[in-house]
């Protein structure tokens, strides 16, 4: 029996709006769940998906792509690769899994709430398979880190880490927290859907998959760039949700949501992306700069959609082109130096040659981070590692929960941006970090950093061993040590000694 | 698939990224078949190439099966399309990457 195209029923089965009679439209539909923006039903029912997929197709297409991801992981793990990985690669994929196995868990129920809560059948439709999606990406993400629990035990993180309060988890729950889980369906598709998933997620799942694809990693390289195929479909919800708000007048509403939402997960993405790519890969496995990658995806890519769909790049794109240059940088000394508090090995890696492409793709660099790298060398090369350890807590951004930072050298360009709110004072590394916050007090305001546990007696004693089991340090697993054991030292030596 | 790079690109750029596999080079094909006017830039990037034109780009179900040799659904394009730049506009005998505005 032929089988009907699908252009010739879609719109026909997707029309599952109805008048509800035993309760009233806004029982089904609450607007803090729903449309806050108060645009009327019909306005909803001409959201018009750009991806459309039946549920017969939809079944076939993700039976092939689950069935590729799975035999290839399977076929290759004869190969023993990640017996003799290289440390700072294995370091990228802890920090990968802890930071992505779950979050994508929180994104099925994202979607779940759009198919639920959303007017537009089309944005229902498309959440449907979206939340399918999503929990295909967290058993993926869940089962291929499982089989190298046996050689390490910190690759535990993949399952853990949402479970725990480790520093850089609160960031990214913080974050995750306030773009897909508090807000209602309409807010979280341009938050999730478009911010998010258009504009971001490319970095880690393509971008890296590139690198890791020169690693020899090839398992990795495929499974994620198989999730990426999903992500590309059910991204696109938040096209027709933009335009309608914009039709009904409600541009500006649309504007601040992808303004909050862009910057909070551009601040994750590039401890998340941004330093494995220029200094966890080794040097000659490295395809693009971070800064590259981001010009092309970022810059022009996402930039290029923004105005086509009739939105403005951010009011803080310039601050946005400054944190390209810097906010990574500042994490990673920052990381390193604290690296006993995370859960992967963060490779220091900043040998010569190192040095030099970082020198390359970031002028600068060398008298700038390079200076602050210059102390650690000159330590580790005295023989003093202890004094590698930094004594102090640094002070924390009260909404990206990442510590605030800014360029050493010459001119030292950190500083902390405050608001007294109801007898407290906030602090926040960015004045847009200070502007999310500004735009709804309430919704963050009692929010404790980490630093703030310290103090309050949620951490008690606040000692250093104390804390580092509040962050399930010595817990789930060790803590973090250098990567490569100082090993990158030696070229420094080697010059020294010339 | 050969890989070219122009010396200047125009910000009106769209089309298809596609990871390596059989539908990926049929793709690749079918893309210069499907839009003779059009200058096809191929970039290859390891795990994705990035297939753009002025304006845009359309793929056809007709071409992907006259070059695969067997039936083919728009929608199995999926399983090797790991983004795209610009817009999408889906359709069971075509699929098509497009800028609304001319900048
Ligand atoms: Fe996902
Ligand atoms: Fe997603
Ligand atoms: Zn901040």
């Amino acid at each position: 029996m032929a089988l009907l195209d699908r252009s010739e029923w879609y719109d026909v089965a997707r029309a599952t709006n109805w008048t509800p009679r035993y309760v009233t439209e806004t029982d089904l539909f609450p607007p803090d769940l729903s449309d806050p923006f108060g645009l009327p039903m019909t306005a909803w029912e001409a959201f018009d998906e750009p991806y459309k997929v039946s549920y017969r197709e939809y079944v076939k297409v993700q039976r092939e792509k689950d069935s590729n991801a799975y035999s290839v992981k399977a076929a290759l793990s004869r190969s023993k690769y990640y017996d003799s990985a290289d440390e700072g690669y294995l370091s990228l994929l802890k920090l990968h899994y802890g930071a992505v196995s779950l979050t994508e868990y929180q994104a099925c129920q994202a979607q779940g709430r759009m198919s639920r809560f959303s007017k537009a059948p089309g944005m229902r439709n498309t959440a449907t398979f979206g939340m399918m999606d999503e929990m295909r990406h967290t058993q993926l993400q869940l089962f291929f880190p499982h089989e190298l629990l046996a050689r390490d035990r910190q690759f535990d993180w993949a399952h853990e880490a949402a479970h725990t309060k480790n520093w850089a988890v609160l960031g990214g729950r913080h974050t995750m927290d306030d773009i897909m889980m508090t807000r209602d369906a309409i807010t979280t598709s341009i938050m999730l859907s478009f911010a998010f998933e258009t504009g971001l997620t490319n970095l880690q799942m393509v971008g890296l998959a590139s690198d890791s694809e020169a690693m020899g990693d090839f398992t990795f390289s495929n499974m994620i760039t198989s999730i990426q195929s999903d992500e590309a479909r059910h991204a696109q919800l938040g096209t027709p949700s933009i335009e309608i708000l914009i039709k009904n007048g409600k541009k500006a509403e649309a504007q601040k949501a992808l303004d909050i939402s862009f910057w909070r997960v551009w601040r994750l993405f590039a401890i998340l992306t941004g330093i494995p790519m220029d200094y966890y890969i080794p040097l000659k496995n490295r395809h693009m700069s971070f800064k590259e990658f981001m010009h092309e995806w970022v810059i022009k890519q996402f930039a290029r959609q923004l105005s086509d769909i009739g939105l403005e790049k951010p009011w803080y794109w310039d601050l946005f082109l400054d944190d390209i240059e810097n906010h990574h940088h500042c994490q990673q000394g920052g990381i390193w130096s604290w690296r006993p508090t995370v859960w992967w090995n963060p490779p220091g890696a900043v040998g010569p040659k190192e040095r030099a492409w970082l020198e390359q793709k970031y002028p600068g660099w060398n008298d700038s981070y390079g200076r602050y790298w210059d102390v650690i060398t000159g330590n580790l090369l005295d023989g003093h590692e202890e004094k590698t350890h930094p004594n102090c807590i640094p002070v924390i951004c009260n909404m990206c929960q990442i510590p605030v930072s800014n360029r050493p050298g010459p001119k030292w360009k950190a500083r902390v941006y405050q608001l007294d709110y109801q007898g407290k004072r906030f602090n926040f590394c960015t004045p847009v970090c200070k502007w999310i916050f500004e735009q709804e007090p309430e919704r963050y305001k009692d929010f404790e950093t980490i630093v703030d546990r310290m103090f309050s007696g949620v951490i008690d004693p606040p000692t250093l061993p104390q804390v580092l089991i509040y962050m399930g340090i010595g817990v789930v697993s060790n803590g973090g040590r250098d990567g490569y054991d100082y090993s990158w030292v030696d070229g420094h030596r080697k010059q020294a000694a010339e | 698939m050969t890989a070219s790079k122009p010396a200047t690109r125009s910000k009106n750029m769209a089309g298809p990224l596609l990871r390596g596999g059989e539908i990926a080079v049929a793709a690749c094909e079918a893309i210069q078949e499907d839009n003779p006017e059009k200058q096809v830039v191929i970039e290859d990037h390891r795990t994705y190439v990035r297939v753009e034109a002025e304006g845009g780009l359309i793929i056809r179900r007709k071409t992907m099966e006259e070059i695969l040799g067997r039936p083919f659904r728009m929608q199995e394009l999926e399983v090797n399309l790991t983004g795209f730049s610009g817009q999408i506009e889906t359709d069971e005998n075509y699929m098509r990457w497009y800028l609304k505005l001319d900048l």
